[in-house]
């Protein structure tokens, strides 16, 4: 029962800041609905057992990729996403298909709830940090070491891009 | 539920009023010390030995005019001093200040919670620490300010990588990612001697997350005033103070725990409140040394900064790391 | 069954190959001295030429049945032919593409563009052989993330700059918007392999099966650029450097359709009704808008985009007969369409080089200038819009011959009357490079010895396969049984 309104008030929470997210003017309010969002679903992540996951997703997400996020858009002065935009338009449309996708994933839940139930409780020593570990370093080492060649790449990309271009024509 | 319910209760307020304490007397210490380095005096009016000199700031800081500028971001100008206190104190949840004893017939650890992923639990709280101070510079709308948090910023996070790798190193070694568990490990040596490039790359990175000289680039008065702090007063200006001074006690926890052997020390299996002396002093020398060398050494460039994080300690750090993997591998 | 460590790097020993080749261009690039720069491309056409001769043999392995298909790293990737096949399509590109990049002006000389270049076909390799849901992912972005950067590599010329931020936008709109999907797939079934997927979904209400579908083909038609999912192309293909424009157009496409075959015919069995009929309005609304919409272009690069775009409604036409013959049919026409794409690209690098423009009057006077140029241009145009007896005369009729048999009748009609439009435009290029003259046509053509050999390679390819059709085809079908 307690589990059960930490959920709905968590959940409450992390729609709320995921619309403030999307509704907000400022890029700087934006950044930090989104890490508030990140925070809640960690929660969320601890509710379910996995404190492992719930440490990473706050360390990776919340704490390094969000502050880079604000760290660009404090150095760009970009915080001001302009007012009056050609994409007014959009707002109407993006409602409609917003409640349009709500609507279909409510009705596909509730046509057939039989179809849709839980997959039955995981593995026990789920997200476990030793457990995971010997996963990704056993049975899933391929997309583990994909990863890092993605990242090498994306980092190789930054540099090729940011990199002074010297001399026209070297 | 309930009894471990006013167990962390009890526990949570013996912690803060700790902290809110040593807060208050650190700021005394360290003006005394750094005057006993510069052959002055230092505060001495306020009760003997000016020990009363913390309540008199207080009570100075208090009444003073809370001011919040005109252009200034006003909900996150009065939340970032808040957003950089409470990680701060967060940290301390998991830190062990003494072993299991027996208290009033109850049997406990001096530890507020010891969850088995402890240490991802710090580095995670670590890395939004960030927040407050990045915010702090934004939300005051002014240059200085805004210069003085990009630079927090980007120094923590370029610090953050290594010590980060620095506590992969710690965590390899004793094979745990419980923080009790890594005190025990200590047993028979403390970590200092089996890792000590992580030990002293820790140190270091530790001196750049908390922001202490010579890594103060953030509120280097010549250049930016007061950095992030520029425009605050009363007591927000206090809750970052004591921010400030709560991450001191809390660098020293760490470091104590991740390599001076916590709360270890002779006896302390036979009279286990040892436990809390021993940390408390190896706490204290840490925070002496950190005050020792604010008053020897000068305050580094930023392009130093910027090279010594991220081509010395974090290649140094990655090295350490595949060493020790190795090891543990072999000895394993 | 427990894999031996062996089993299990085999599966992916042409990434490892490209792998090592990648770190060691690494080493090179940076002890290389500046002026010797330009060999990194034949250390790139090394690494690339390691791994194609061991996909070869590998490839050969399971086609004689030395070797049988199986599944490594807990269900991740599947050794089986058609994987092979794919990656001998990207490797081959890869190739071709290094060879046209080395000479090709705008592109100072770099390492890390062969590097990305590289990891691009690692990536597109392990789409081909994917078979969950996160390898695919993973795979994707791979190659996903290479080519954005690909594409804006001339970063100080706004329109490669341009392109490289829209393939970017919309490249990362579209996985974000199949990530819901696959997100979907994994609440409903909670599982991420593809065979697993496929018996839980029997169960399930079709608007569910459905809503997740469509999610997931959005992601999948950028990277065929199917309409409505095209509208990138053109820019991109004109921004992006030629040689760039040439891989993704192939290679690329290739992998789009690697992972859209395996993804629908061993997860969305039971949906099958239902992605037929998506597959079949997509084929038909992507070739003719791309046909339609090449007729009024001018610059040569955007002409090919609009014609790459058909040609990949015409793939989808063996998709939707969601048949062996039809998986058979649109995996030989991937394969001609690689080599005639990149020999049509490969004409156009040149013509940059030459003339510093991309317009098809430009190409004026070509069969004067250089008269080898021209024909190999008229072969690869002649071939790519279906005239017989040239080899992409059979693909076609491959395609077309699938959908009849899948009772696709009108869908075959309607490619039928494509190709007569595009063969319209096909021979506009083909009338300014022989009718029209050029003041300039006394003025010879430099051509490099890389792109030489990416033309003659090419060109030779067309025309070997049109004698060797039936054996291509038959390897083609083998491959399309693995699914």
């Amino acid at each position: 029962m307690g589990e059960l309104i930490a959920f709905y008030l968590l959940a409450g929470i992390a729609v709320a800041t995921a619309l403030a997210m999307v509704i907000t003017r400022n890029a700087v309010h934006s950044a930090l609905f989104l890490v508030l969002n990140l925070v809640v679903v960690a929660v969320f992540y601890l509710l379910l057992g996995a404190p492992f996951v719930a440490m990473v997703q706050i360390a990776v997400y919340a704490g390094a990729v969000m502050v880079l996020f604000l760290f660009v858009i404090m150095m760009l002065g970009a915080e001001r996403v302009g007012g009056t935009t050609g994409l007014r338009w959009q707002v109407p449309l993006a409602g409609a298909l917003g409640a349009a996708l709500i609507g279909g994933t409510l009705f596909a839940f509730l046509r057939a709830p039989a179809g849709l139930a839980p997959v039955g409780s995981p593995p026990v020593p789920f997200g476990d940090p030793a457990a995971i570990g010997e996963r990704l370093l056993t049975t899933y080492v391929l997309p583990f070491e994909i990863t890092s060649v993605l990242l090498l790449i994306a980092m190789i990309g930054a540099v090729v891009l940011a990199r002074d271009s010297g001399p026209e024509g070297k | 539920m309930a009894p471990f319910l006013v167990e962390a209760a009890i526990k949570s307020l013996i912690l803060v009023l700790l902290l809110l304490t040593g807060f208050a007397y650190l700021t005394l210490a360290e003006r005394k010390l750094i005057a006993d380095f510069q052959a002055r005096i230092g505060p001495n009016r306020a009760g003997p030995y000016g020990l009363l000199q913390p309540l008199a700031d207080a009570v100075k800081l208090f009444f003073k005019e809370d001011f919040i500028p005109e252009y200034a971001d006003r909900v996150l100008f009065v939340l970032a001093p808040l957003i950089t206190l409470i990680p701060t104190l967060l940290i301390f949840a998991v830190i062990p200040f003494g072993p299991e004893l027996t208290l009033f017939g109850y049997r406990t650890r001096l530890q507020l919670t010891d969850v088995h992923v402890g240490v991802l639990y710090i580095v995670a709280v670590t890395s939004i620490s960030v927040y407050g101070i990045t915010l702090a510079g934004w939300a005051s709308n002014n240059k200085y300010a805004l210069l003085g948090g990009i630079r927090a910023s980007a120094q923590m996070i370029s610090y953050e990588l290594a010590m980060g790798l620095a506590i992969v190193s710690v965590v390899l070694t004793t094979g745990t990612l419980q923080v009790s568990g890594i005190v025990e490990a200590q047993r028979n040596g403390w970590l200092i001697f089996l890792q000590p490039v992580a030990a002293v790359i820790f140190f270091i990175t530790g001196l750049a997350e908390i922001k202490r000289a010579p890594f103060d680039l953030v509120e280097a008065e010549q250049e930016l005033t007061a950095g992030y702090l520029t425009e605050y007063s009363s007591m927000k200006f206090a809750l970052f103070f004591m921010s400030e001074y709560v991450k001191m006690i809390g660098f020293g926890a760490l470091m104590t725990t991740f390599f001076l052997g916590g709360y270890l020390g002779p006896f302390v299996d036979l009279y286990p409140g040892l436990g809390v002396v021993y940390f408390t002093l190896k706490v204290g020398f840490l925070i002496f040394v950190l005050i020792w060398l604010r008053a020897t050494l000068p305050r580094i460039r930023y392009d130093q900064l910027m090279s010594l994080g991220w081509k010395v300690l974090l290649p140094l750090s990655l090295a350490n790391v595949m060493g020790t993997a190795v090891v543990v591998a072999l000895t394993a | 069954m427990e894999l031996s460590w062996w089993a299990h790097l085999w599966s992916v020993l042409p990434e490892i190959v490209l792998v090592l080749a990648a770190a060691l261009m690494m080493a090179v690039d940076a002890w290389l001295p500046e002026g010797r720069k330009r060999e990194l491309g034949y250390w790139a056409i090394g690494g690339l030429a390691a791994a194609l001769t061991v996909t070869a043999v590998q490839a050969a392995q399971l086609a004689g049945g030395i070797a049988v298909p199986y599944e490594a790293f807990g269900g991740s990737v599947r050794a089986d032919l058609a994987a092979m096949l794919f990656r001998v399509i990207f490797l081959l590109a890869g190739i071709l593409t290094v060879a046209i990049s080395m000479d090709f002006r705008p592109l100072r000389q770099s390492g890390e563009y062969y590097i990305l270049l590289l990891i691009s076909v690692l990536g597109m390799g392990l789409m081909g052989a994917a078979v969950n849901l996160v390898m695919l992912y993973l795979a994707l972005e791979t190659v996903g993330i290479a080519l954005y950067l690909l594409a804006g590599y001339l970063r100080d010329t706004p329109r490669s700059a341009e392109a490289g931020l829209k393939y970017f936008l919309f490249g990362v709109f579209s996985s974000t918007i199949m990530l819901y999907g696959l997100a979907l797939i994994y609440g409903f079934t909670g599982e991420i392999a593809y065979a697993r997927i496929a018996q839980a979904l029997a169960g399930l209400p079709a608007p569910a099966v459905m809503a997740a579908l469509l999610l997931i083909l959005v992601g999948f038609g950028f990277k065929v650029s199917a309409v409505p999912f095209h509208f990138w192309t053109p820019d991109v293909y004109e921004g992006a450097p030629t040689p760039v424009t040439a891989f993704i157009s192939v290679a690329s496409k290739a992998a789009g359709f690697a992972v859209l075959i395996r993804a629908m015919i061993e997860a969305f069995p039971t949906a099958q009704a239902n992605w037929v009929a998506i597959m079949a309005a997509l084929a038909f609304v992507t070739m003719t808008v791309g046909n339609l919409l090449a007729i009024p272009q001018r610059n040569l690069k955007r002409l090919l985009a609009y014609s790459s775009i058909a040609q990949a409604g015409y793939i989808l036409i063996g998709i939707a007969a969601a048949s062996p013959l039809g998986v058979a049919a649109s995996i030989f026409y991937l394969g001609i369409y690689t080599l005639m794409n990149i020999a049509a690209f490969a004409v156009a690098v040149i013509m940059t080089n030459v003339t510093g423009s991309e317009e098809i009057r430009d190409l004026a006077g070509l069969s004067r200038r250089s008269p080898g140029l021209a024909l190999a241009m008229l072969a690869a145009l002649l071939s790519l819009g279906g005239i017989p007896p040239l080899v992409g005369f059979f693909a076609k009729l491959l395609v077309f011959a699938a959908a009849i048999e899948s009772g696709l009748l009108w869908l075959a009609i309607a490619g039928v009357l494509n190709a007569m439009v595009a063969f319209y435009y096909y021979i506009m290029v083909a009338r300014a490079m022989y009718v029209d003259r050029s003041p300039e046509e006394e003025k010879p053509v430099w051509i490099s010895r890389p792109a030489r050999f990416t033309l003659w390679f090419t060109v030779a390819g067309v025309l070997l396969l049109t004698v060797l059709v039936y054996p291509l085809y038959l390897l083609a079908q083998m491959a399309a049984q693995a699914f």
